[in-house]
């Protein structure tokens, strides 16, 4: 094990001991913060960036070509042919990664010259980043990021704790506690204590665990541990807390945030990979083709050479006939390369950031609320967003805005907040509609909207129930206040569900002023009230509701509760029944609406009943053995006969489009599962909010074990019910090979009728991720229309992703917008960052970004699509076109003694493939349409056949194949018969070799230009101007390279001269071109015509629709229009840890001076000497299993 | 965070229909009657037009002759070392049926020489036969230089091959009376390759332009006395040897020897009657050898096949056409049916 030990000396110089077992050494610290992420510089850019490219197996095998090309023995092209496009690539290639890495360069340079203030000398010096030195103390305020990783030392806050928020890191956005040691943060601000502070840190070896640390810090004889509590990271934000000094531990690409940004996996569309296969195959196609020809020559050497080469090479040695075959075999590798030629990588790049650039410029993809375009990080992956089956999505700032508002109330039986107007009209209603008016309440919070006047007529004429309920709100959370510079009222919350109940009852006039810990004191309608705080039942999972007990000023103790129906509508008095069954109805309304809903109760208490009852709990809390369940056993003990009061509905609001985009999705046979951080019912919640759980379907799994065998068993039983209710299958799932899984897995997925839907949580997924369990996790989720997995972490997230990925061999999408997504992003096929909120990282570990979740579906339905198509359509007109241009040498081989004489000449290999066809099959991938971006948005199942992969695989590659083949031999052999026994108009003789490369030239480019313009669905201008540009390019180069001028110049390299003029003036080759052209394009179209005639797809189908310029669309059969109504759910959205009541009750997140002063007069419910040690053990407790489960599924 | 700060507009991608890929265009759709109609149409020019060549083709006179048999004597003469150079001639003769009109062109047809080897076909020296560095011999292997060194003029193997027996046709009137026919050698290139690629070095003296310069091995005379009669006519620039440097691309091959001159008996073209060859035989080879005597065309010497391709194409066209409008009606009426149902 290593430690790094950390002294500090003065502030400014540290040492690292670092010692191993056997011996121990000093080391100075010299690691600054500056932080690299940029690959190259100006020296290194051009040695390095060479050797990346030629490990690409492309460009090896081009510079092997190359290389053999420069064997004279073997050459049958020139080096240009190669060299050419070789360079143009590399080139190019060069280019991008040059622009790359000088905008990581920028980024770089950005973030280390971010200034922070660092103590030298004694005194706090402003300070670039990268300059900070570990054992440097910083000091950091309100708002600020932070540099690098800091132990705490000092803050403004008493006790040194001090409140981050590690959006950027985790993704969670409430605010978390760091504390310092009592005895560093005594040093306060007092600048010369610090600056002699010389504490030794002995600590971990940097990591990439955010939720670990261990160390010690050895200061003036005493040693004290230090633990994550005492810890700061980089990326962090410091909030609510006005300045606070650390001392840093780890900096640069030591820090948390750089250990865990990780390499970036390069990721490959499943294009490229069968690209890949198909390459090879062609290669060996090649090696057939290359040994065939191989073979022939040794015969023909041997039988016809042999004796002809007596005429022609006398005076050369007899030559071993199989040496000359296999000499020859690698000639045409040479010559037949063409077939896989350098240009096709390029193009597909070049097609493929064309498809970006139309995703940045696409205005329906823009954001006006936070002025954000979509952008393409990664630009090598865009036709596999036409593939996508499967899309993993985060909820939080993902599917949901993260805001909660406080939407409306039942209070004793009646409904405030209903909005009447039928919801098509609700927006213009809005805004016509006077928000209920809360000018009169100074304190109230303007962004607070409420739209029922009947609510604020009640509290005015003073009904006790409604002023109770709103009284219950202002009292019975875990809020914290704060008054800002301008004397506002600021709560600090915990979760924003929290919030928006106290936000709402302080804009009705009852408003949370302050506490302390044993007081709250709140403005009832314009007049202080202090209550007492005499307890506070905090809440947890289990018990799902918190109390508070309280006494007013009158002393009436009461307890007043808030928590989820479920529980709470169990403790109710006996005569609650009318109001119970009301409210009931109510709460199943708001449901219905998606909100989240809590009951809200109160009781009134005996004095001395409570004064016995909280005996007994100063009795439990001082227990030693079974204290919790002692406890637990007395908060259910007083919280019972409760008085309901109503209950409350906040919206977590959705993101705009949500719902649409999801039916869409799902419409288009996607399937969407939501991994989320937040808690179960959170996510149930938004579930049924987003139409993905209905009450219509057959059944919601719910996976919750908590052991290995309780999960198993439940999935297992899940799955029969499932299949008992298909009645298709037997129980013959139980133990499955890999293989037969799959297939298994399918052919449920078709059988199974019904809709189901699995949610699982994080503990269970954990044990459920285990090999034993995995098939039938895997099994039962496929069979599920909706998948939710809850309060799983970063790492599970990636985990189901990588699951999916690997056994259902489907093509994924992870979608995010936290930190806590990025594993997640990183390793589905293509990750999805929702830009423009506060974190940023999500978004750079991210392919494809952009503002809000509705634009997925654009993102997928109509770019994704059309790049599919697009690089499909490419990539078979590509094969084609090569096919059909090389293989002529192979038939050309039988009739020039397999001598590997080209049929072209030179420059007409070489600039064929980027000159002459480039532009036109580019157009077409960068622009063809086939169906209109409406009829993709509005016809989802066109996105099917992507996702089938039908638009080009192997089959279709074969037939790409063929049609090349074909019109190779039409190629060849019309010229061969016709200039078999043929003569000039003139009667001179045009049956030579290079009127023949000039005609097959001629008819090969104009064949590949109409098989081309065939291919082009969308003919825009730029279609017409490459198509008919490069036809026109074709014969001005031809005519240019056999001009006199150019051969006077360089007669050995351009010996056609004159050649175009005289064979492009006979009739005859003319002939011959057009039956080459016919005989090659005809039977494609008869084909073509047949196929679309007799099995029209969908796509043609929409577009004889569109071509009829019918602007009927087509009905939008399965699109619910309005929400279904569903059963009652309750949300009680906290924090995932435990709430702060502890931290409240124990008033030492108070302010110093509202601290007590005399202890004696200290009313403490709890004994709260240990309120941070319960903290830290709470804490540590979910680090150790969080670890547990890590090692568990790693 | 730091985009925020930048301009929101900047930001907006511009509303240009390139960017928004709402560019104005076209869908080609091809509807049923567009493809039948074209079908049709291309079908029928197919047909008109194999027509045409087939009847054109057959208008055309041929006659050719394969004297590799009847000179086999010379060859055989030939294969002894001793008589290599030795000239030898043989007579062919031949009756015309028919006469054939206008022009006459003479060529000469070899089978089974591969003149497009690949080796064979880059053994030669265009900067050479340019006549601006007679001693460039770069790319002729293995046919540069003569054994004591000099370069051969011209270089390569395609020169060294050259095509060297005399045809001469004689028209016998009667047995008595032979005549030779009256043939012009010149025009028998391409305009470019005599006037541009091939041209002799600039020097009054075409002999002592070549001085220092080796014949090719297989050659009797040297490249500056190819032609006798006409002193215009020699070096790189003489006609038969451009017509033979312009190499074929099958090794099947005719290529042009001769034009009628149409003078005296022969202003209508070649009468009928008993004519000869009188070849003077040089060098065998494997393949055969022919000569081959035809008039044209209005486009030129097309054999059969361009006019039976045409013809196959246009019918299979229509075939293709017909099985279409069968498959469609048929779709058609599956379509009312389920209609109805």
């Amino acid at each position: 094990m290593i430690c790094l030990h950390i002294a500090l000396q003065g502030s400014t110089e540290s040492l690292l001991r670092r010692s191993e077992r056997k011996y121990k050494e000093i080391v100075i610290v010299d690691q600054d913060n500056r932080i690299h992420t940029s690959k190259y510089n100006v020296l290194t850019f051009l040695p390095i960036n060479l050797f990346e490219q030629f490990q690409r197996v492309a460009n090896a095998y081009f510079l092997f070509l190359l290389i053999l090309q420069l064997i004279p023995e073997i050459s049958s092209l020139t080096w240009f042919t190669t060299i050419v496009p070789l360079v143009l690539v590399i080139t190019m290639t060069a280019v991008k990664d040059a622009t790359d890495d000088y905008f990581r360069h920028k980024s770089d340079n950005q973030v280390n010259n971010r200034q922070s203030e660092v103590l030298i000398d004694g005194k706090l010096q402003n300070e670039k980043w990268m300059n900070v030195k570990v054992g440097d103390i910083i000091k950091l305020e309100n708002n600020q990021f932070v540099a690098a990783d800091l132990l705490l030392l000092s803050s403004s806050e008493p006790h040194g704790l001090c409140y981050i928020e590690t959006a950027e890191l985790d993704g969670e956005t409430n605010l978390k506690v760091r504390h310092a040691l009592s005895v560093t943060s005594e040093l306060g601000a007092d600048i010369s204590r610090l600056a002699k502070f010389d504490g030794i840190v002995d600590c971990e070896a940097p990591n990439n665990k955010l939720d670990k640390f261990t160390g010690v810090l050895s200061w003036i004889d005493s040693k004290y541990s230090l633990n994550n509590e005492k810890i700061i990271l980089r990326g962090c934000v410091l909030r609510n807390t006005s300045w606070c000094f650390g001392m840093v531990i780890f900096a640069g690409p030591d820090t948390k945030l750089m250990q865990n940004s990780g390499k970036t996996k390069f990721k490959r569309t499943s294009i490229d990979r069968l690209m890949n296969t198909l390459v090879l195959w062609i290669f060996g196609f090649l090696v057939c083709l290359g040994i065939i020809l191989a073979i022939g020559n040794s015969i023909w050497e041997q039988q016809v050479g042999d004796q002809f080469r007596a005429f022609l090479f006398w005076n050369e040695e007899e030559k071993n006939f199989v040496f000359s075959g296999f000499l020859t075999f690698w000639s045409y590798v040479i010559i037949l390369n063409t077939v896989v030629p350098i240009s096709l990588y390029v193009s597909v790049e070049v097609i493929r950031l064309g498809h970006s650039y139309f995703i940045n410029w696409d205005r329906k993809m823009y954001y006006a609320g936070k002025a954000t375009p979509a952008e393409v990080r990664t630009t090598t992956l865009n036709e596999e967003l036409g593939q996508i089956e499967y899309v993993f999505s985060d909820k939080t700032g993902t599917l949901t805005q993260n805001i909660m508002t406080f939407k409306k109330c039942s209070i004793n039986g009646k409904i405030y907040g209903e909005v009447h107007e039928e919801p098509s009209q609700k927006i213009e209603m809005i805004k016509k509609k006077e928000h209920a008016d809360f000018s009169a309440n100074p304190k109230a919070d303007s962004k607070f909207q409420f739209f029922d006047h009947n609510l604020i007529e009640s509290i005015k004429l003073g009904d006790p129930k409604v002023h109770e309920f709103l009284r219950l709100l202002a009292l019975c959370h875990t809020v914290m206040p704060e008054e800002n510079s301008t004397g506002q009222l600021i709560y600090q919350v915990q979760s924003p569900d929290e919030g928006a109940l106290v936000t709402a009852a302080r804009n009705l006039g009852f408003i949370f002023k302050s506490r302390t810990p044993e007081t709250i004191t709140i403005e009832e309608l314009g007049t202080l009230v202090t209550y007492q705080l005499l307890a506070f039942l905090d809440f947890n999972n289990i018990r799902k509701r918190m109390s508070v007990i309280v006494r007013n000023p009158e002393g009436q103790i009461k307890l007043y509760s808030k928590g989820a129906d479920t529980i709470l509508f169990e403790k109710l008095h006996p005569s609650n029944e009318d109001i119970l069954s009301l409210t009931s109805d109510h709460l199943s309304e708001f449901a219905g609406e998606g909100l989240r809903t809590l009951a809200i109760a109160y009781r009134d208490l005996d004095d001395m009943y409570f004064k016995q009852w909280y005996k007994m709990l100063e009795d439990a809390n001082i227990a030693t053995d079974e204290r919790d369940e002692r406890i637990a056993g007395l908060y259910e003990e007083i919280e019972r006969d409760l008085m309901l009061l109503g209950a409350t509905a906040v919206e977590d609001e959705l993101q705009e489009g949500v719902i649409e985009t999801v039916t869409n999705l799902s419409l288009a046979n996607i399937k969407l599962w939501v991994l989320t951080g937040d808690k179960q019912e959170t996510a149930i919640n938004i579930g049924y909010a987003c139409n993905m759980l209905t009450d219509d379907m057959n059944e919601v799994f719910v996976i919750a074990g908590n052991t290995a065998g309780e999960v198993l068993e439940e999935l297992r039983k899940a799955k029969e019910n499932v299949f008992g209710e298909s009645r298709s299958f037997p129980n013959g799932h139980a133990v499955c090979e890999k293989k037969q899984q799959l297939e298994l897995c399918s052919i449920v997925e078709e059988t199974v009728t019904g809709d189901y839907a699995l949610i699982i949580n994080g503990h269970s997924l954990a044990y459920a991720l285990e090999s034993d369990a995995k098939n039938d996790l895997l099994e039962l989720a496929c069979m599920c229309k909706t998948v939710v997995c809850c309060r799983v972490t970063p790492l599970q997230k990636a985990q189901v992703v990588e699951l999916v990925k690997k056994h259902r061999n489907a093509v994924t999408l992870a979608i995010g917008d936290g930190a806590n997504d990025v594993s997640m992003i990183k390793s589905a096929h293509i990750g999805v960052g929702i830009s423009g909120q506060e974190g940023l990282q999500a978004v750079l570990a991210s392919d494809y970004s952009f503002a809000q979740f509705k634009f997925l579906q654009r993102l997928l339905l109509v770019h994704g699509r059309w790049s599919y198509f697009r690089m499909c359509k490419f990539l078979c007109y590509f094969f084609y076109k090569n096919f059909a241009f090389t293989l002529v040498h192979f038939w050309f081989g039988f009739f020039c003694g397999f001598s590997a004489q080209t049929v072209y000449d030179q420059w007409f290999i070489t600039l064929f493939n980027i000159v002459y066809t480039s532009l036109p099959v580019l157009a077409m991938g960068v622009f063809d349409q086939d169906v209109s971006e409406q009829n993709s948005l509005d016809c989802p199942q066109l996105y099917e056949p992507g996702q089938l992969n039908l638009l080009f695989n192997k089959r279709k590659f074969f037939i790409c194949v063929a049609h090349g083949i074909y019109t190779s031999f039409a190629l060849f052999f019309i010229p061969y018969g016709a200039f078999y026994d043929v003569a000039g108009a003139d009667g001179q003789h045009i049956a030579d070799y290079q009127s023949f490369a000039v005609t097959m030239a001629t008819s090969l480019v104009i064949v590949v230009s109409v098989q081309i313009a065939l291919d082009t669905s969308y003919w825009t201008v730029i279609n017409h101007i490459f198509i008919w540009g490069s036809i026109a390019t074709y014969f001005s180069i031809l005519f240019a390279m056999h001009s006199k001028g150019i051969f006077e110049i360089f007669p050995n390299q351009f010996p056609f001269v004159g050649n175009a003029g005289h064979s492009l003036t006979e009739k005859l080759i003319w002939l011959v071109v057009l039956l080459t052209t016919v005989t090659s394009v005809m039977p494609v179209v008869a084909f073509r015509f047949l196929k679309v005639d007799l099995y029209p797809t969908l796509t043609d189908q929409i577009r004889q629709r569109q071509k009829a310029q019918k602007k009927a669309r087509l009905p939008r059969s399965r699109r619910p229009q309005a929400r279904r109504s569903s059963s009652r759910r309750s949300g009680y959205a906290f924090a995932h840890q435990e709430g702060y009541g502890e931290l409240i009750t124990s008033g030492k997140n108070m302010r110093a001076k509202k601290s007590p002063s005399a202890p004696g007069l200290e009313k403490t419910p709890y004994n709260s000497t240990s309120w941070i040690e319960n903290l830290c053990k709470k804490t540590t407790d979910t680090v150790n299993s969080f670890s547990q489960d890590k090692t568990v599924k790693l | 965070m730091e985009m925020k700060l930048k301009d929101n507009l900047s930001r907006l991608p511009d509303n240009t229909a390139m960017k928004q890929q709402q560019l104005p265009a076209c869908h080609f759709h091809f509807s049923a009657t567009r493809i039948l109609t074209a079908f049709f149409a291309i079908g029928a020019l197919c047909l008109v037009m194999g027509i045409i060549l087939i009847l054109s083709s057959k208008s055309a006179k041929t006659i050719e002759i394969n004297y590799t048999k009847i000179c086999a004597n010379c060859a055989k003469l030939q294969e002894n070392a001793f008589n290599f150079d030795k000239e030898c001639t043989c007579s062919i003769p031949f009756y015309l049926p028919e006469k054939m009109q206008g022009n006459v062109y003479m060529y000469y047809k070899l089978y089974g020489f591969y003149q497009n080897l690949h080796r064979y076909i880059r053994s030669r020296s265009d900067s050479q036969l340019l006549g601006i560095d007679i001693k460039n011999v770069e790319d002729c292997a293995p046919f540069e230089k003569s054994h004591n060194g000099t370069p051969i003029v011209p270089c390569g193997a395609i020169a060294n091959s050259m095509f060297n027996d005399t045809i001469i046709l004689s028209y016998n009137l009667n047995s008595a009376i032979h005549i030779k026919v009256p043939m012009l050698r010149s025009e028998i290139t391409w305009w470019t390759d005599k006037y541009v690629k091939f041209q002799n070095p600039s020097s009054r003296n075409l002999s002592n332009a070549f001085a220092g310069s080796t014949k090719p091995l297989y050659w009797s005379k040297p490249a500056y006395e190819l032609d006798e009669e006409d002193p215009g006519n020699n070096g790189f620039i003489n006609d038969d040897f451009i017509v033979w440097m312009r190499t074929a691309a099958f090794p099947t091959f005719k290529k042009f020897y001769r034009r009628l001159n149409r003078i005296q008996h022969f202003t209508e073209g070649l009468p009928a009657g008993n004519y000869s060859f009188n070849i003077t035989y040089i060098t065998s080879f494997q393949g055969e050898k022919a000569v081959v005597l035809s008039t044209l065309t209005w486009d030129g010497g097309s054999g059969l096949f361009l006019g039976f391709a045409y013809t196959v194409t246009g019918a299979m066209t229509w075939l293709v056409l017909f099985s279409m409008i069968a498959a469609h009606l048929m779709l058609k009426k599956r379509k009312t049916f389920f209609l109805q149902q």
